[in-house]
């Protein structure tokens, strides 16, 4: 098969504006006739939901958590990118769209990237009208400030809640469509299925959480924003209920899955403390504007921090970088804490962790000032840990925190399925090998407000239909399939609890498939991952039973699909025989330890076929065309 | 702060299907860590019960961060516990003692159905918002967003109340079961906009009504509310709303 | 008609007609007071009191039916509300602490109002729906408080009154949706003052007048 990327013709600037003219578009009238499925009520989900109702359609929107407003959307704390230039500091599309290309370390494609670059500026608009509290300066304008390593300020913020306020203006929206009667809401339902009729996406098949019911539901279309896998790794900073589960039953009923090993790391978060942990703590990576980052030099040197002297210090990253020291990129900075670690010069009680001091910022510009600027996450960190970081220097690690692979899209967001589309964190699209702070707010709700109600109008305007409704045999296929597996992960009866296996599971890929990756690892992995699964199915115990609300059973399913996946994952890191942006096999770095490309070989997006339980996955690529940028070699030194 | 292990007596609300009425069941949680959380904590209790045979004990959770307002549980008598502005998943355990004994109940409201063990049914609290917890604005095309100055202060404010996780912590803790924290914070966050004024009137009116169809109780200025909201909500946000109400119903 | 019966029966509608009669209630409860004061000057102040107080008979009718209306609204939205908030937890708390919020005046408002109501029937037949021909309001109190039994209820009956203000009077303004950082300090403080005033002004009176007989 080809992967027809469908990027309108034209210069780079009108391709969005041509396209959407190009779009059939469906008579206003006919619009409550279609039924459209979304499934996930985060950014990309809510936005979707609401707007597709706005426009007239019949919505129904499902959602693992209790309420719409929980999804992992909530938990993003820095802020929102927006090519406003308010700040009149040089911002404008191109440069948004420049740094969101370089910044995936040019595996992006370029028509995608602008058009997000483009409508950033209405998301901010739309949010304000929806009543998104902002930061306001004192003339009552809205505040920026730069983020992630910009250097123009472009981000958008709510204090640290920006996730939070932008979901719930999304949410806000969703529940008036509610109210309105073009919106039904199905929480606490896990999509376990999408339903192909005649090659078509016409239906998904959920579980309901509370009875274990499964139900069919049909539509015209159904749109999926289900979010990352990062829980593949077991720890990460991800909500507890993420999951590759929607995306990757997808990807068996023939939705191929793009780059799966783009995997970001994000450097600042609470260390690891127990084996009991559940999850890790993001730290905003703002603190290292200040907060300068050591190891002791000698390794297993375990005395306080407060007893190192200064001259037995290793200020690595000023060491290394001198220019931009402690402020290097996301993955330098996580790469650089792993290598340490491994040398044995790691902290706290695990030896998994550097030290993150503010014992010079304080001194230099007074607790109060830092107060002001940390205060909170200070106080954040000290309920977590039990540590004040006014006294003590913090520990931070890294931790997996968001994954740029996904189902692949074509421009209009259809996967390789027809009918079936991907938004958000659940498609591959935008950020190529590395995500830029601030940036997957901007994506979500772009794909959700602007480009899905177009697009999929298109879609439903040019493809014949016919009526299907759940009594089709195809949804009765479905529900048996995913009722043996459920029958089957019940009477395994074994020793193991699902967390154990996922947290083995977890283990293996951020040893092998993690910050950084090796060749012979990454076989190693492959097979360890295997032998898990087939344990997995001989030696799992899941207590309870499959028509009650049973949170176990809901795990193992998760889990088992992680497993799968897993496999993928590696794989597809296995393939991929250069460094990109998160991507790192240490075979391929520069003389300065950096990401060395292969733009020659590996300028395309990986993307993955299914070919059944026991055999491996086809490969398909689609190139990577720059027309508007150069490729260039980054370099922070 | 050093770690250390503790062993704790668990009474926990055990409801189900083969239970219908529910009752306490008492569980020791041995060698737990003082840096656990709260959630963590149950997590090993759980797969001890599972290793048992006994069904693990279901309760809510997701972000495990203190934003998404999935969990809960009243602990000892009070809702997420009982440190200040903190919810379950962030109450760690080392504000537990050696040999305590720590009863766990699901929130406890007639709006709050338990579904199982600790978790109930808050659908409540999105009907509330469905009755006006919103600017009717279509995506497409708003003015920009600097078009309307918003006073900081104003803003500041609005997102004091926009803060509200809706984790119905307000309805646990209040001896009346009233939602009215939850519904002051949205009528608030929105009245404080002038995005939020042309609504102002029938979202004060109809979230109120709603409120009351939902069989929460009503409020009695008792401030318990205020108390044990891990966001910080301040009972001026139902003084802002009663405001609000009072305006709409005699305009 | 129809939007005031609507709103006035919704959870904020039902604490306005508390928090409106409740604060009848405490201006008619510092005039009582004010009055009251005069009993501590001996029977021919308080006499001659009772007597300028007669001169306004016409308006005293009118009070009269509005503390009656007061009252009736008063108790009956308050019983409403007592039970309805009951409703509202169909199972209790098998432990149940208090976060803070909650004090002693605010946990027991429906008690407390519950036994002035109580309290204030008895009263009324000791000192209004008497012959005044025959007994002098002077001498009522006599009466009363030479009974040991009522001097004690009237002294703990006060003191439940100045419990009920004082979560009652910040409590009306909070629903009034008077509630701002800046004021409410100063309206915590004046609910105390008349609690107290209430409760002690109105305490010594049984107290003074066994003294005085
Ligand atoms: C701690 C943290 C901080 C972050 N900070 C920022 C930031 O400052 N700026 C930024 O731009 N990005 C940030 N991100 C990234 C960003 O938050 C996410 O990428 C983005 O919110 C994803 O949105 P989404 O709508 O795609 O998915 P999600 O918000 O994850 O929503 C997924 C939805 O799908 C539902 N769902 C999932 N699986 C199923 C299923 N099987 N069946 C039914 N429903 C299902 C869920 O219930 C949920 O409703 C952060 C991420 C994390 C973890
Ligand atoms: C001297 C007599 C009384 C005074 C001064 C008085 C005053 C008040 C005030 C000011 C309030 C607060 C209203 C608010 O919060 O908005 C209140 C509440 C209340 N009163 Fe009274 N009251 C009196 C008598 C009574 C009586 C006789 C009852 C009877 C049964 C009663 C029952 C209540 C109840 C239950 C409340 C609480 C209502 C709620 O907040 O839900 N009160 N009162
Ligand atoms: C020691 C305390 C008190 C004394 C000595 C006292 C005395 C009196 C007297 C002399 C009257 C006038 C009777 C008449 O001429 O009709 C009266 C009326 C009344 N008192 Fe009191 N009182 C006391 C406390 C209270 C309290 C605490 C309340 C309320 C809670 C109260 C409520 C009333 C009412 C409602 C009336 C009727 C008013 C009217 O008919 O206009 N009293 N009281
Ligand atoms: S007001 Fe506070 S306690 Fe109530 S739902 Fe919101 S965050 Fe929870
Ligand atoms: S789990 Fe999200 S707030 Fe506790």
């Amino acid at each position: 098969m080809t992967l027809e990327s469908k990027i309108p013709a034209g210069p780079l600037q009108d391709k969005w504006d041509r396209h959407r003219f190009e779009l059939k578009l469906v008579n206003p009238a006919n619009k409550k006739k279609f039924n459209i499925i979304v499934v996930g009520t985060g950014l990309a989900g809510a936005s979707a939901a609401a707007t597709l109702a706005e426009l007239g359609y019949n919505v129904k929107n499902f959602c693992i958590q209790d309420s719409p407003r929980r999804a992992h959307s909530i938990a993003a704390q820095g802020g929102i990118n927006a090519a406003k230039n308010y700040a009149n500091d040089g911002d404008s599309i191109w440069r948004l769209f420049y740094d969101t290309v370089k910044g995936g370390d040019f595996r992006a494609r370029e028509a995608n990237v602008y058009r997000l670059a483009q409508l950033s500026v209405n998301i901010i608009d739309q949010c304000v009208a929806q009543g998104v509290p902002f930061a306001r300066e004192y003339g009552g304008l809205l505040d920026n400030r730069s983020f992630g390593g910009a250097q123009v300020s472009r981000t958008f913020y709510a204090k640290g809640q920006t996730g939070q306020q932008l979901l719930l203006g999304a949410y806000s929206s969703l529940m008036r469509q509610v109210n309105a009667g073009k919106v039904e809401i199905l929480p606490r339902r896990e999509m376990l299925d999408v339903v192909l009729v005649d090659g078509k996406a016409r239906g998904i098949v959920v579980r309901n959480l509370v009875t274990g019911e499964l139900e069919s539901h049909s539509a015209h279309a159904v749109v999926l924003a289900t979010g990352g896998y990062g829980n593949a790794y077991f720890l990460s900073t991800n909500a507890m209920s993420s999951n590759v589960t929607a995306a990757y039953r997808c990807y068996k009923k023939g939705a191929h899955f793009a780059n799966p090993c783009f995997t970001q790391i994000h450097p600042t978060c609470i260390p690891v403390h127990g084996t009991y942990q559940s999850k890790l703590t993001l730290m905003s990576e703002s603190l290292r504007n200040d907060g300068r980052v050591w190891v002791p030099k000698e390794p297993g040197d375990n005395r306080p921090p407060g007893q190192i002297p200064e001259s037995e210090r290793d200020y690595y990253l000023e060491r290394k970088y001198p220019s931009f020291g402690n402020l290097v990129p996301r993955d330098v900075a996580s790469r650089n804490a792993k290598e340490q670690c491994d040398m044995g010069k790691g902290v706290g009680e695990t030896g998994l962790a550097v030290y993150l001091d503010f014992a010079d910022a304080i001194a230099r510009d007074g607790r109060d000032v830092i107060a002001g600027k940390y205060g909170n996450l200070f106080e954040m960190y000290e309920k977590i840990t039990g540590e004040d970081p006014y006294q003590t220097p913090m520990k931070i690690y890294p931790a997996v925190h968001y994954t740029m692979g996904g189902l692949w899209v074509d421009y209009n967001l259809m996967t390789t399925i027809d009918g079936l589309f991907a938004l958000g964190e659940a498609n591959f699209s935008d950020h190529g090998a590395n995500r830029l702070g601030a940036s997957a707010l901007m994506q979500g709700l772009a794909d959700g407000y602007f480009i899905i109600p177009y697009t999929i109008g298109g879609y439903l305007a040019g493809t014949k239909l016919p009526e299907v409704d759940a009594s089709a045999p195809e949804f009765a296929e479905s529900r048996s399939q995913i009722q043996s597996q459920v029958d089957k992960l019940l009477s395994v009866s074994g020793k193991r609890t699902v967390a154990d296996f996922h947290r083995t599971l977890g283990n293996i890929l951020w040893d092998y498939c993690g910050i950084a990756k090796e060749e012979e690892s990454l076989k190693k992995a492959k097979q360890m991952i295997a032998e898990l699964r087939a344990e997995f199915w001989e030696n799992v115990t899941v207590p309870g039973d499959a028509a009650d609300f049973n949170q176990a059973l809901e795990n193992a399913g998760r889990v088992a699909d992680f497993m799968e996946f897993g496999e993928l994952m590696v794989t597809d890191a296995l393939e991929r025989k250069e460094s990109c942006g998160c991507h790192f096999n240490t075979a391929y770095q520069t003389e300065d330890h950096e990401a060395l490309r292969d733009d020659d070989n590996y300028c395309h997006v990986s993307v993955w076929q299914y070919t059944g339980a026991d055999s491996d996955p086809v490969l398909h690529t689609e190139p990577l065309e720059f027309e508007n940028v150069e490729l260039t070699q980054r370099s922070y030194k | 702060m050093s770690t250390q292990t503790i062993d704790l007596t668990l009474k926990v609300w055990r409801q189900h299907k083969n239970n219908p009425r529910g009752s306490l069941e008492t569980y020791p949680a041995k060698g737990i860590s003082t840096d656990m959380s709260f959630l963590e904590m149950l997590d090993v209790v759980n797969e001890q019960l599972t290793a048992e045979g006994i069904e693990p004990i279901a309760f809510d959770h997701d972000c495990r961060e203190g934003i998404c307002g999935m969990c809960g549980a009243v602990v000892n008598g009070r809702a997420h516990g009982h440190m200040p502005e903190t919810t379950l998943c962030q109450l760690h355990m080392r504000h537990f003692k050696n040999g305590d004994t720590i009863v766990i109940e699901p929130w406890r409201a007639r709006a709050f159905p338990v579904i199982k063990d600790l978790v109930v049914d808050r659908n409540a609290l999105d009907k509330i918002i469905q009755a006006g917890g919103y600017i009717s604005i279509n995506a497409g095309g708003p003015q920009d967003g600097n078009a309307i100055p918003v006073p900081r202060d104003n803003a500041e404010k609005a997102f004091n109340a926009a803060a509200c996780i809706g984790c119905g912590a307000c309805v646990a803790a209040c001896p009346n079961a009233s939602a009215m924290l939850f519904a002051g914070a949205k009528i608030s966050h929105l009245a404080l906009l002038p995005q939020g004024r042309p609504e102002a009137k029938k979202r004060a009116l109809s979230m109120v009504r709603a409120m009351d169809t939902l069989g929460f109780g009503n409020c009695s200025n008792e401030a318990e509310c205020e108390a044990e909201c891990p966001k910080g909500i301040s009972i001026r946000e139902i003084a802002r709303m009663n405001r609000e109400f009072i305006k709409a119903a005699l305009s | 008609m129809n939007w005031f019966a609507q709103n006035i029966s919704t959870a904020i509608g039902k604490k306005l007609l508390m928090a409106v009669t409740g604060f009848g209630f405490v201006g008619f409860i510092l005039m009582h007071l004010a009055g009251n004061l005069s009993f501590y000057f001996g029977k021919d102040a308080f006499l001659k009191y009772v007597e300028t107080l007669h001169t306004l008979d016409p308006i005293i009718v009118v009070v009269e039916l509005v503390l009656l209306a007061l009252a009736v609204i008063h108790v009956s939205t308050g019983t409403i509300l007592f039970f309805q908030n009951r409703r509202a937890r169909t199972t209790r708390y098998a432990v149940n602490k208090t976060a803070g919020g909650r004090t002693i005046g605010s946990r027991t408002m429906p008690y407390t109002g519950f036994l002035i109501l109580l309290f204030v029937i008895l009263h009324l037949s000791q000192f209004h729906f008497i012959d005044h021909a025959v007994q002098t309001p002077w001498d009522a109190a006599v009466d009363t408080f030479n009974n040991g039994l009522f001097a004690l209820i009237y002294m703990a009956a006060v003191i439940l009154v100045g419990i009920h203000i004082r979560h009652g009077f910040w409590s009306l303004f909070q629903t009034l949706g008077l509630n701002n950082e800046k004021y409410m300090p100063l309206i915590q403080t004046i609910g105390i003052v008349i609690a107290v005033a209430a409760a002690v002004g109105f305490f010594f009176v049984p107290v003074y007048i066994r003294a005085v007989i």
